[in-house]
């Protein structure tokens, strides 16, 4: 039973107790227009009375235990999550540490080389290149495992704050371009309108469910990317574009299952771990939205309109109403 | 785009702790490269704390006017600078509220960045968050959307200058700008919204929604693909070149147009 249940059977409850006290004091007074004079009405009406008042009281006393219960439940679960973020924070922390310190000495040794302006031998300039690109992984993964942490706590809500979704589609951009010119593929984005506004939402929220999205079509692109925002009178819209061979329809109903990735259904090993789709789109539920997905499969034919897009939709003022 | 003209000689001032990292080097050596001065606030002695960094920083802030602040969050190993940042950018925020602060934090996500959004600032501050593994060129990025608006003069590649406060593109020989005279009213315009597009961020396109209104006649997309193939025809006969469907402006799959930076 939720909370608001319980209140409601609680106040329920209490009011019956009341009217069953009512009737007890009240029953001299109930019982004498019922039997002028002889005061016999005045046990029936004190017996019943106390009955409900019984009933009342029993059961208003089982809705306050079982709402305290339910508050230190709730806070037995908040601080296990707080515990939980926080430690994660000092191993993401300690973690980012020696990562920083390789990802810096590649930067140096590459503007070394980039000094001498010799020609860099190809071994060594794909190594540099893999530490560079795996940067924007680590941290993805990072944010997916704390985001996945936080998930678990059933009290968690979303921020609700400004936010500037053009700014943060823009910065996903910048992050990704690099990383889709390496592998060939043209990254695009825009807005409509152009001068977007701000929205009223979680920032953290969107910038991790679009970085996902677009992480995602960097992998399965074939050669071009388009990210777009729109809006209409209650939501804004990102939809991820990519012209990517598609999804199986077999495995679109799966695509948002945690650990679920396309290895799984060809037995094969695993390039993911299956957990950026599930966390997006369970992030974009618990913001008051959806994603979906939509797309046409290549089937190994010629067919040019093969393409995969997931679309985003999350409200455009997500306070609440008295706050709007 | 000419890297050195973007920062135009900007002073940056860098406060964190690891500027003498492999990383912050990476950082500091692109920010030179794009033309901006960087600040570093570097407190000596044998047991420097976060309380030196502020100090110095307040300082700096004063004597330098920088353009915007690069600020880690993280001090230190005392537990009690464990986020000095956030306090140091409450005080920046409290003594100029429109300085632009990049937050260079390996908590740019999470609760410690909701924490500084809700307690440490006001809603002018001009304050963004980005990951320590960001890479040099996405950290200057963002620190020039902070900074500003796109520049009076933007470069479009090392061939053509857009001038907006005077409303004139000038092609580039040889280092002589000249004026291109027939480059005026919508195709200057066209031109600026494409040019002002890209200087925010290289993969953004301008959607025909939004460049309807240079357009005349039913046909709105076959005229405005006539006043673009004009444009790409007067800015190519400046410098003796040719530009092809690929070059310069291009129609990316009947979504929009962008530019795209020529080579020299």
């Amino acid at each position: 039973m939720n909370e608001r249940w319980l209140k409601l059977l609680r106040t329920g409850a209490l009011a019956v107790a009341v009217i069953g006290l009512l009737l007890v004091v009240l029953s001299p007074a109930i019982s004498e227009p019922l039997s002028p004079g002889t005061l016999w009405w005045i046990e029936p009406v004190a017996y019943v009375g106390a009955g409900i008042f019984m009933i009342g009281a029993i059961v208003t006393l089982t809705a306050i235990r079982l709402e305290s219960r339910r508050k230190a439940a709730d806070r037995d679960t908040r601080s296990w999550s707080q515990v939980t973020q926080d430690y994660f924070d000092t191993f993401a922390h300690d973690m980012g540490r020696p990562l920083r310190r390789i990802l810096g000495k590649q930067r140096e040794v590459r503007a070394l080389l980039n000094e001498t302006g010799e020609p860099t031998p190809r071994m060594v300039a794909e190594l540099l290149d893999e530490i560079e690109q795996q940067a924007p992984n680590f941290r993805l993964m990072i944010e997916n495992v704390r985001v996945l942490v936080n998930l678990e706590d059933q009290n968690a809500k979303p921020a609700v704050e400004p936010v500037d979704a053009a700014a943060i589609i823009r910065n996903i951009s910048d992050r990704y371009r690099p990383i889709a010119r390496d592998r060939g593929l043209d990254l695009i984005w825009w807005s409509e309108p152009g001068e977007f506004g701000l929205v009223y939402g979680d920032a953290s929220a969107l910038d991790h469910v679009v970085t996902n999205l677009v992480d995602n079509a960097t992998k399965f692109a074939n050669e071009h990317i388009e990210v777009r925002l729109t809006r209409n009178d209650a939501h804004f819209l990102v939809r991820v574009w990519d012209d990517g061979n598609g999804i199986a329809e077999s495995h679109l109903a799966h695509i948002f299952d945690r650990g679920w990735t396309p290895e799984l259904s060809a037995r094969s090993e695993k390039q993911s771990s299956g957990l950026g789709l599930y966390i997006a789109s369970s992030l974009s539920l618990r913001c008051g939205g959806q994603l979906v997905v939509e797309s046409q499969h290549r089937n190994g034919g010629d067919s040019k309109d093969h393409h995969t897009m997931f679309t985003l939709s999350l409200p455009l003022d997500n306070r609440p109403v008295a706050a709007q | 785009m000419s890297s050195k003209s973007i920062g135009g000689g900007q002073k940056i001032l860098v406060v964190d702790d690891e500027h003498m990292s492999d990383l912050m080097r990476s950082v500091l050596r692109r920010l030179e490269t794009d033309g901006f001065r960087p600040i570093v606030i570097a407190p000596q002695g044998q047991h420097v704390s976060g309380d030196d960094y502020e100090t110095q920083a307040l300082f700096a802030l004063e004597t330098e006017r920088p353009a915007a602040v690069l600020l880690d969050v993280r001090f230190g190993e005392y537990d009690t600078d464990r986020f000095k940042g956030l306090s140091i950018l409450k005080k920046i925020v409290d003594r100029d509220s429109k300085m632009p602060v990049l937050m260079f934090t390996q908590y740019a996500q999470g609760p410690y960045r909701d924490t500084a959004v809700n307690a440490s600032l006001n809603v002018s501050a001009s304050v963004d968050f980005i990951d320590k593994l960001a890479s040099p060129e996405e950290v200057v990025l963002r620190l020039r959307r902070l900074i500003g608006k796109a520049p009076a003069t933007i470069k479009i590649g090392s061939l053509f200058e857009l001038d907006a406060e005077n409303a004139a593109v000038y092609a580039i020989n040889g280092g002589r700008r000249d004026l291109i005279r027939e480059i005026q009213g919508m195709k200057l315009e066209i031109l600026s919204e494409l040019a002002a597009a890209s200087y925010r961020s290289e993969g953004e396109l301008v959607p025909f929604s939004r460049l309807e209104r240079f357009s005349e006649g039913e046909d709105s997309r076959a005229s405005l693909r006539v006043r673009i193939r004009e444009l790409k025809v007067s800015l190519g006969r400046a410098v003796s070149r040719d530009f092809g469907a690929t070059e310069l402006i291009i129609n990316v799959r009947n979504r929009g147009y962008r530019l795209v930076h020529p080579d020299d």
